[in-house]
């Protein structure tokens, strides 16, 4: 099987007979990043001026968005016009040298023109070096600029914006949006002018030289290489696209499998998945297969019509040049410019891609920037002054879909300093309030109050600021404990921050951390147990210091040993605040003052956990329940919690 | 010396369970579809002393014969190729000289033109088809390996890495292959053409390719500066994109605290570091891609004035400097490619070396010679001293470093991470004996090794000492797919494949019927959802987003596994994820579902322990009692604080999944 392969032994041969290691980043690699990052100079800071009112409203296109670098956009072309004429001036200087140097035997003029060629060359090289270099650095900070500018949006816009599209697809905008916007500006815009202005001039000289020739030509070849090109690009479109529908089959089909092992061995599943595989794998090599012939048709075919327009010039130009309507050096330079003439062509077409996919991403950047966020704070609002904490709903009617509601009507009024469990069943509309207070969303009709503030009148940030949030799931960050405990405050200081760890019974993880505080935790904490990531979500939202505290479903998904801890860190936390409550279990509701059952987005009882019980309403069929379930067994010592 | 022969002896019979699944089926054993493709047409060679290519040799060699037509097919198309410019440059000269055969050069040209599209069609088809066969080839080898690897090595790997790994080795060792031969013919043209102009003029030549090497040398010097910053500017990319995912998916946190600002400083900040380092990246572009454009030009610059003194001197012809002219873009290709061609076998050796690692992986578990099957079991189950531990890293059968999962190799967070197993026995000691068609209930506090009693019965594992018996055989005796027919097992996360839900509850039994297959459903309490759905059982879990809840997905399972209609059954507590109707009707099919069969029901909950007829107390692994529920109340204390730290409170709503969809 010898020829191509590496001999063993060679640098080339398979690692794992020396043993080198898999894993990580080769020792090699890393010394060269750490040199090339050695020469990172400092960064300035940049300075981002962000509103969550005012921003550009303009529509957002593509000329827009170039314009903003008009000048350097203008140079840059300039630079391609010069570097376009270098290259294309060789053909025509190998002509002139041969009809004017070589024919008549004249050294002189040889080495002025082949000079002139030489220097073309060098021209062409440097200005190419600046060209490269130049649009580079345009397109770079035009696209740091569009990077800041969607994140900004994406901070501006409301919950609303984050619910009705997935997160994967909202990140497409900063991943594939940017990379065929770069790929539109690095390669794209200036490689389009290029082929273009080619493609002119070699046809221009082509005319002036002999407009039999080119008539020929462009009538007899051109036409088959539009349809050939055109062909070409539907059919590998198709075909890629089915290459990558059956890549995808392979790899789910595969990671199930892997993924679902236990069911696979369990059930004697091996066997029949492998022809399964097989089947699914079939099917991808047959994609691919046809893209092969695709690939191998359209090459092949271009170049033969490249030969064929060869032998055409060849025939014609003998009869032009034995009617001495041609010179040799003219069909010589006809010869290499035939060469120069397709390429162009082709890369049109596939540029026109790039270029589609460059519109698509404008298209879909220019959606993003005309979304008005649903909650938009009022220009010139105030801050909301520190809070007492006494909130009220009015007449509040709330859908997430205005046509349908989910909470009606709903008045309510928390004093400061109280703790209101909401329960109801699912969709019943109690997490709704919680948005509510927040301002995550408005209501469609009635009004929030903190303080006797319309919460639409005074700025977004004092009133999320002055509100703790433990969420259901709670969301860490990746970065250190302590970089997600002051997410909250970046300004606390290190007793602070020790006092918030104490106050949730977090010093037992902590002190557990070889680095402390200072721990990272890995992605989304997931190193953590769920109830440890609560308490740390406990804990962000403890060190704010909040006059408001909304639990949502804080303890649903914990163990009993982890509810415990969370139950006494509430004690501590929920201490002289107001607090929202919103929970799914009872045990959890019946620690607040007043507890508001919410059913089918109405209020419907509301009172203490004692009341409820007597009055023998909702709330004391779900307590019964409750309690016949805790006793299952009767035998079973259970404390019932209290 | 015989260490190493072991050794090998060792991965040879990995390479042979990979091949079990090329057996027919066995009685127990689902039939599989009709296989529309062979199977692969060779194997890895066995010995690891070899070098990639000659162990990668039995599976190309499979392909040889169509390997064999494109070289020949490649061999005409080059003559051709080399032999237009001459062609070309002898056309133009007898032009020059008013001859009359110039007709003679153009039938040459065309005959010359059309034979190279055909050859070149036909070998370029058939490089690539012969290098999609030979990726086909390696899937489908890796496939039937994982499919006969055992459960130890699933513990340790990430399956993700593990994919996408085996996704981009194949692919890059693919791309080398398919890529050899064509860099093959690329040299050979080089050669060729080389060798033609060298017969018209040897100066000449050198002056024509002089600058060629530096193409080839620049090619070299570029890659090998972009290596490393394509590496930072990968980085960060990523470190842009994982802000902004955070942001997306904890958007509720950010605006909660009102972190919206120095999020965005913190982006921004991101974002220049990002551009220093795509500028850096595009400047290096900049210094060598256009002397590599130029270089080419540069001789052809070069040719023109030298050969122009030549012609003038009348030792060349005109013809001659365009056909060098076009020999010079000719072969400038190799030297652009060749470098490449270096970057891509050292990632394609590389490739190779991970993608073969797995490969010798041998599976742990495997029926001994002689095994029997298990016929028509009683259901009597024994566990008579069994000790056993979850094998740690170290063990020889431990998977492929790069594939283990992240924590494995990061020992400073050892105390945080607890995921990894482990090491000590996790079983010892440990007895238990059930009667046929006895219902037994395991309780124990989390880390008891309460699940792992389920899957040493079904032989995912090996114990170290004692033995597991199914009607008085030893498991080890027994063929595995016959243990695992009559064995069915509910697990407390069940897995769902992205099918239908008929073909999910059909997924033992494939070919069960519609009528079996409802009846299952009915039985499980889960018909009544079903039919519920828009498409009823033809719903595709996990297509439009749509999830069952935790409830639903666990009588699925339960109906899966009752179609199966084990012998014996484990029920790894089915009911940890549901609400109190729920689970009161999963217990109602559980109860159906364990009358008459050997049950053994891991309890996680105390309602649980009401559908068995025993409980077993373990801990410290092994059983400390075993008794009835009231009994073991009234006499064992420790009985009382487990059960304590089971009993959870209850909740009040509804399945959590369904929480999610309707939480906006």
């Amino acid at each position: 099987m010898g020829g191509f392969g590496p001999p063993a032994g060679s640098p080339f041969a398979a690692p794992g007979a020396t043993g080198l290691p898999f894993a990580g980043v080769p020792q090699e690699l890393q010394d060269r990043v750490d040199a090339l990052l050695a020469t990172e100079p400092e960064h300035d800071v940049p300075v981002v001026e962000f509103s969550q009112a005012d921003f550009d409203r303009k529509p957002f296109t593509l000329w827009r968005f170039v314009g903003e670098k008009k000048w350097a956009v203008a140079l840059a072309f300039v630079l391609v016009v010069i570097e376009t004429l270098m290259v294309t001036a060789g053909p025509f200087l190998t002509g002139e040298a041969i009809d004017r140097g070589i024919v008549p035997r004249d050294e002189d003029a040889l080495l002025f023109i082949a000079g002139l060629y030489v220097g073309s060359v060098v021209i062409g090289t440097i200005v190419s070096a600046l060209r490269v270099s130049w649009t580079g650095r345009v397109g770079e900070a035009l696209m740091e600029m569009l990077r800041v500018r969607i994140f900004s949006h994406f901070q501006r816009l409301s919950l609303n914006f984050f619910t009705q599209e997935k997160a994967g697809v909202l990140m497409t905008r900063m991943t594939s949006d940017i990379d065929s916007l770069t790929a539109l500006f690095q390669e794209g815009l200036v490689n389009m002018f290029v082929q273009f202005l080619t493609l002119a001039i070699v046809t221009v000289v082509l005319f002036s030289v002999s407009p039999i020739l080119a008539t020929v030509l462009f009538l007899g070849v051109l036409p088959v290489m539009l349809i050939l090109t055109l062909w070409f690009r539907k059919a590998s479109d198709v075909a890629f696209l089915t290459v990558r529908d059956r890549i995808a089959d392979v790899m789910s089909d595969l990671q199930e499998n892997l993924a679902g092992i236990r069911i696979v061995t369990a059930t004697n599943r091996a066997k029949r998945n492998v022809v399964t595989h097989d089947n699914v794998l079939g099917s991808y090599r047959d994609a691919n297969d046809h893209t092969a012939v695709i690939g191998a048709v359209y090459g092949p075919a271009t170049e033969l019509l490249g030969y064929l327009a060869q032998a055409m010039l060849l025939a014609l130009g003998g009869w032009l040049v034995a009617q001495d309507r041609l010179s040799v050096g003219e069909l010589a330079a006809f010869f290499l410019y035939l060469t120069m003439f397709f390429a162009p062509i082709q890369q049109l077409v596939q540029l026109y891609n790039t270029y589609q996919q460059g519109r698509a991403a404008v298209r879909k950047l220019g959606d993003l920037f005309a979304t008005e966020p649903a909650v938009l704070e009022a220009p010139g609002a105030p801050d909301l002054p520190p809070m007492e904490g006494a909130i009220e709903l009015e007449h509040v009617t709330f859908g997430y879909d205005p046509a349908v509601p989910v909470l009606e009507d709903l008045t309510l009024r928390i004093a400061a300093g109280e703790t209101v469990a909401f329960v109801g069943e699912t969709g019943a509309g109690k997490s709704t309030v919680a948005k509510l207070v927040n301002r995550y969303y408005d209501p469609v009709e009635g009004t929030v109050r903190i303080d006797g503030h319309d919460l639409r009148d005074v700025t977004l940030a004092s009133v999320r600021s002055q509100i703790g949030v433990v969420p259901q799931e709670p969301f860490l960050f990746a970065g250190s404990i302590r970089d997600n405990l002051t997410f909250a405050a970046p300004d606390a200081t290190d007793a602070e921050l020790e006092a918030a760890v104490d106050a949730v019974g977090l010093r037992d993880l902590v002190d557990r951390q070889p680095e402390g505080i200072d721990q990272i935790i890995h992605e989304r904490g997931s190193s953590l147990s769920s109830g440890e990531r609560q308490l740390l979500a406990l804990a962000r939202a403890f060190l704010s210091q909040p006059r408001v505290l909304v639990l949502d479903e804080a303890t649903s998904n914990l163990d009993l040993a982890s509810e415990t801890r969370i139950e006494t860190a509430l004690d501590a936390v929920l201490d002289g605040r107001t607090a929202i409550i919103i929970a799914h279990r009872l045990a959890t509701a019946m620690r607040a003052d007043r507890i508001a059952v919410i059913h089918d987005g109405e209020l419907v009882e509301l009172g203490s956990h004692d009341e409820l019980v007597a009055a023998g309403g909702r709330y004391r069929a779900l307590h019964d329940t409750w309690m016949s379930q805790a006793t299952v067994v009767d035998d079973a010592a259970v404390t019932v919690p209290t | 010396m015989s260490i190493t022969e072991d050794r090998s002896d060792l991965e040879k019979a990995a390479v042979d369970v990979a091949l079990d699944v090329d057996a027919p089926p066995t009685a127990f054993e689902p039939d599989p579809p009709p296989a529309l493709y062979p199977p692969p047409s060779g194997r890895i060679d066995p010995d690891t002393s070899l070098g990639w290519i000659r162990r990668m040799a039995p599976v190309v060699m499979g392909h040889k014969r169509s390997f064999a037509i494109a070289m020949g097919m490649a061999a005409v198309a080059l003559f051709s190729n080399v032999a237009i410019p001459a062609v070309v440059g002898s056309g133009i000269d007898e032009i020059r000289s008013d001859g009359d055969r110039v007709s003679t050069f153009v039938i040459a040209l065309l005959v010359l033109a059309i034979s190279r599209a055909f050859f070149t069609f036909g070998y370029r088809s058939r490089l690539y088809k012969f290098a999609y066969a030979i990726e086909y080839d390696l899937r489908s080898l890796m496939f039937r390996h994982f499919a006969a690897m055992s459960h130890g090595f699933y513990d340790k790997v990430q399956t993700g890495q593990l994919v996408s790994r085996a996704n981009s080795d194949i692919r890059a060792v693919q791309m080398l292959l398919a890529f050899a031969p064509f860099m093959a013919m690329t040299m050979m043209t080089f050669v060729l053409a080389f060798g033609f102009m060298l017969t018209k003029h040897v100066l000449l030549t050198l002056v024509a390719v002089s600058t060629l090497p530096l193409v080839f040398v620049f090619g070299v010097k570029l890659r090998n500066v972009m290596f490393p910053l394509s590496w930072v500017v990968q980085g960060r990319l990523a470190e842009v994109a994982t802000t902004v995912e955070e942001n997306v998916t904890g958007v509720r946190v950010v605006k909660a605290f009102a972190g919206e600002e120095r999020q965005i400083q913190q982006l921004a900040s991101q974002a220049r570091r990002l551009r220093w380092a795509a500028v850096k990246v595009n400047d290096s572009r900049a210094k060598y891609a256009p002397l590599m454009e130029n270089l080419p030009r540069l001789g052809m610059a070069l040719t023109l004035l030298y050969g122009g003194y030549l012609a003038i001197d009348g030792q060349v012809t005109v013809g001659t400097i365009i056909a060098f002219s076009s020999y010079v873009l000719l072969l400038q290709a190799p030297f652009r490619m060749l470098g490449f061609f270096m970057i891509m076998s050292q990632r394609a050796a590389a490739s190779a070396g991970r993608i073969f690692e797995i490969l010798d992986t041998p599976a742990e578990v495997t029926d001994r010679p002689g095994a029997v099957d298990l016929v028509e079991p009683r259901g009597q189950v024994d566990f008579d001293q069994v000790r056993f531990r979850y094998t740690e890293d170290e063990d020889e059968s431990a998977p492929p470093q790069h594939l283990r999962p992240e924590e494995a190799p990061a020992p400073d967070e050892a105390g945080m991470r607890r995921r990894s197993r482990p090491q000590q026995n996790v079983l010892d000691g440990f007895d238990l004996h059930i009667a046929a068609g006895e219902s037994v209930a395991v309780v124990g506090g989390t880390g008891s090794g309460k699940s792992t009693i389920a899957r040493l019965l079904l032989r995912f594992y090996d114990i170290n000492e004692g033995a597991v018996r199914i009607d008085g055989h030893d498991v080890r005796d027994l063929t595995m797919t016959s243990i695992r027919h009559h064995v069915g097992m509910v697990s407390d996360e069940p897995f769902l494949f992205s099918a239908s839900i008929r073909d999910n509850i059909a997924y033992a039994r494939p070919d069960a019927t519609m009528d079996e297959i409802v009846a299952a459903a009915k039985a499980a309490n889960a018909h009544g959802f079903i039919s519920e759905l828009a498409e009823g059982y033809d719903m595709v879990i996990g297509e439009r987003g749509y999830t069952l809840s935790g409830g639903q997905r666990q009588r699925v399972a339960i109906a899966r596994t009752l179609l199966a209609n084990p012998a014996i059954l484990v029920l790894d507590d089915a009911t940890s994820a549901v609400d109190v109707r729920v689970e009161a009707e999963i217990h109602e099919a559980l109860e159906r579902l364990s009358a008459d069969r050997t049950t053994i029901v891991i309890a996680h909950r105390l309602s649980t322990i009401a559908l068995a007829d025993r409980v077993a107390l373990i801990g410290d692994g092994k059983v400390i009692a075993i008794d009835t529920h009231q009994r073991l109340m009234a006499t064992e204390p420790r009985y009382r604080e487990v059960l304590a730290t089971v009993e959870e409170d209850v909740d009040l709503t509804d399945d959590v999944a369904t929480a999610e969809e309707v939480d906006v």
